[in-house]
């Protein structure tokens, strides 16, 4: 990395001094980590299908305010809430506090360490250069908090708009807490336009005992954007851990799930699927840390690679020594249209328990062309019998998230992408 | 309805069908009969259009157009249905969206609008009735988890609901246990009419107990070497395809 860039965001960091009750020892230790570290190569093996090349050439400036007034997109059903962020500020005129208030501690980030000092501490810095800028230069985030037994059935939508930022960035920091068999829906979304911009975005969570937390993610940043969204989840006795993610914008994406299943029948399923159509690069890693008995986690992710599209999936998991009786399983399978199209896989499984049941699969091919020839042969044109395919394909790692507008919402998503390439020659079968 | 004429047809390389001429007229049903490898199954799939076979040489004309121009699915807009010998499992397509995505593919290229959802499932609920299918499959994936015999009933159910001029009927009788088989020949009974044609390709004569054809073809290495009535059926099953030939 050059001194140019370094300089740039020891500014950035410095200017945002005192600007948040408590954060500046974590701001100043973050930044301390990312210059030592710098952001990640290729040499890194958890980065190794990422090309950050984008993000060491050059320092991107803070996101400032959005000029003209950004469209606001239409919820997917019933919400109890929608948080509005532009330009990585949460705009409160163009939220909807909903009635969540009354039943659930909600407040930006810069109100919650300003009552609470201390907590700051909780802030994750994460291991890498990319989380650790995050954590030197967050501004803004949505803190929600749901009280003990207190169950939110319909989602909440944190909407996340990049406007006129081109070679700007936004690094947003959200904290979402569950008390004791407490349940949410958070449903995040990121758009933006067609400029340059870098999306950073983090997400904490403390799912406690008995708590249900769901996660979906849909991700369609502009053509141009860089993203990278980090959820870091601890989960506790009882407690589970639903994410979905959908990964269809940016140049360059990356999705990272870090959980830890911390105690006895705690447990998680993380699913996901990437459409990277022609030049876009869609990375996802999970990394699910059994560290006791008795835990559960299970991964599909499905991931669509159209010509010169790049998609890979590093998936860790790692069992504790004591960590008896885990169950954890894992399931990646990627479609690559023509030989331009690429798939990377590499389950990592360290298991260091020995009573336990782990598996794993991956497998990259291209559609069944038995499956396409019996639907054109009764009398299904070849551009839906594809679209048909590969609905059917993502909805095995869709079809876990219970709300059905935001479930049927995903699902269009992925018949849209493929009617999209409904006008390029479909490719020859095999 | 369906001219084939001096048909040569390469699969991977190998020529399978060697010079195979064969004219159904509306109102007929025929039988190919031939032992495992006779190039059966190649004419089927020839006939509904499988891009990865080489058609060589010869011609095959439907409804007074040339076949060979058209794409798989213009084929079955035409009014052709092929029963896989094999049907594919497709996974997370229920077999209700693909009929109703089927039918009103069809439709679309015929110039109709879509069929409302009713009058849709009450087509597929008679059809299914007709077939003797539990109404529960309509909703799981297309042929996934079904038996052999299911799978082949499956294939008529789509045959009904798309009710074709030309049926082609590629072993629908293997895998069939006596009460399945005479349900699938009810089926392909009511199929058969004045401006309709059925193709049956099998190489046993069970079958054709239950549906009598107008005539039987047998075929041999890629060719058809000879043509008869339906006694011919019970000639082979006596004597066997060697002798008959």
């Amino acid at each position: 990395m050059n001194d140019a860039v370094t300089k740039s965001y020891q500014d950035q960091a410095e200017s945002l001094k005192g600007s948040i009750a408590g954060m500046d020892d974590a701001r100043a230790q973050a930044l301390e980590e990312f210059i030592a570290h710098g952001f990640p190569t290729a040499r890194s093996e958890d980065w190794r299908y990422s090309d950050l090349r984008d993000l060491r050439g050059k320092a991107f400036a803070p996101a400032t305010h959005a000029g003209e007034k950004p469209d606001i997109p239409e919820a997917f059903g019933e919400t109890a809430a929608r948080f509005v962020f532009v330009n990585g500020r949460f705009s409160e005129s163009r939220s909807d506090m909903g009635d969540l208030w009354q039943a659930a501690s909600v407040r930006p980030l810069a109100n919650h360490f300003m009552a609470n000092p201390d907590r700051a501490n909780e802030l994750v810095r994460g291991r890498d250069g990319v989380a650790q800028l995050n954590t030197a230069l967050a501004k803004d985030g949505m803190v929600i908090g749901i009280p003990a037994g207190v169950e939110i059935d319909d989602p909440v939508e944190i909407i996340h708009i990049m406007t006129n930022a081109a070679d700007r960035a936004a690094h947003t920091r959200h904290i979402i807490e569950l008390g004791e068999g407490a349940s949410a829906h958070i449903v995040e979304r990121f758009i933006g336009d067609d400029g340059a911009y870098w999306t950073n975005s983090i997400l904490q969570a403390r799912v406690t005992e008995g708590a249900k937390l769901s996660h979906t993610r849909l991700q369609e940043e502009g053509a141009a954007a860089i993203h990278t969204g980090k959820v870091f989840v601890n989960v506790g006795a009882g407690g589970q851990y639903h994410a979905c993610n959908l990964s269809l914008g940016g140049k360059i994406a990356r999705f990272e799930a870090h959980v830890r299943l911390m105690s006895d029948e705690s447990r998680a399923t993380v699913d996901g699927v990437a459409l990277a159509a022609t030049g876009q690069s869609h990375d996802t890693l999970t990394d699910i840390s059994h560290t006791m008995p008795h835990t559960t986690s299970d991964q599909i992710f499905r991931t669509v690679a159209d010509s010169r599209g790049k998609t890979s999936f590093q998936g860790k998991v790692t069992v504790d020594k004591d960590a008896q009786k885990v169950e954890a399983d894992q399931s990646f399978k990627a479609l690559v249209f023509d030989r331009t199209a690429e798939a990377n896989a590499k389950p990592e499984l360290e298991i260091f328990a020995d009573d336990v049941k782990c598996s794993h699969g991956a497998t990259v091919g291209d559609l069944d062309a038995k499956a396409i020839f019996y639907l054109t042969s009764r009398g299904i044109d070849p551009v839906t019998a594809r679209q048909m395919l590969v609905e059917a394909f993502a909805a095995s790692a869709l079809e876990r998230i219970e709300n059905e507008p935001v479930r049927d919402a995903l699902m269009a998503r992925v018949g849209d992408w493929m009617a999209a390439r409904a006008d390029k020659p479909v490719p020859e079968s095999k | 309805m369906l001219k084939i004429k001096d048909l040569h047809v390469n699969v991977a390389g190998k020529e399978i069908l060697k010079g195979l001429s064969l004219e159904i007229k509306a109102g007929e049903t025929h039988a190919i009969m031939g032992l495992n490898g006779a190039g059966k199954s190649t004419l089927a799939n020839t006939i509904a259009g499988r891009d990865d076979y080489e058609i060589t040489k010869g011609s095959i004309e439907f409804m007074g157009k040339d076949m060979l121009e058209m794409e798989p699915h213009e084929r079955v807009a035409a009014g052709l249905f092929l029963g896989f010998q094999y049907p594919v499992e497709i996974p997370g397509v229920s077999n209700l969206n693909f009929l109703r995505t089927a039918l009103n593919s069809v439709r679309k290229q015929n110039g109709q609008d879509d069929m409302s959802a009713a009058d849709f499932m009450k087509l597929v609920r008679e059809k299914a009735k007709l077939l003797g299918m539990d109404p529960d499959m309509l909703k799981r994936f297309v042929n996934v988890g079904f038996s052999g015999g299911e799978k082949k009933r499956n294939e008529m159910v789509q045959m009904a609901v798309l009710d074709p001029k030309l049926a082609v009927l590629d072993e629908t009788d293997s895998g069939l246990d006596i009460d399945a088989l005479k349900t699938v020949a009810e089926g392909i009974n009511v199929q058969r009419r004045e401006d309709t044609a059925v193709l049956l390709i099998t190489h046993y004569q069970r079958l054709l107990d239950y549906v009598q054809p107008d005539k039987v073809h047998v075929m041999i290495d890629g060719r058809i070497v000879k043509s008869g009535g339906k006694e011919l059926a019970l000639e082979l099953e006596e004597k066997g395809y060697a002798d008959v030939a």
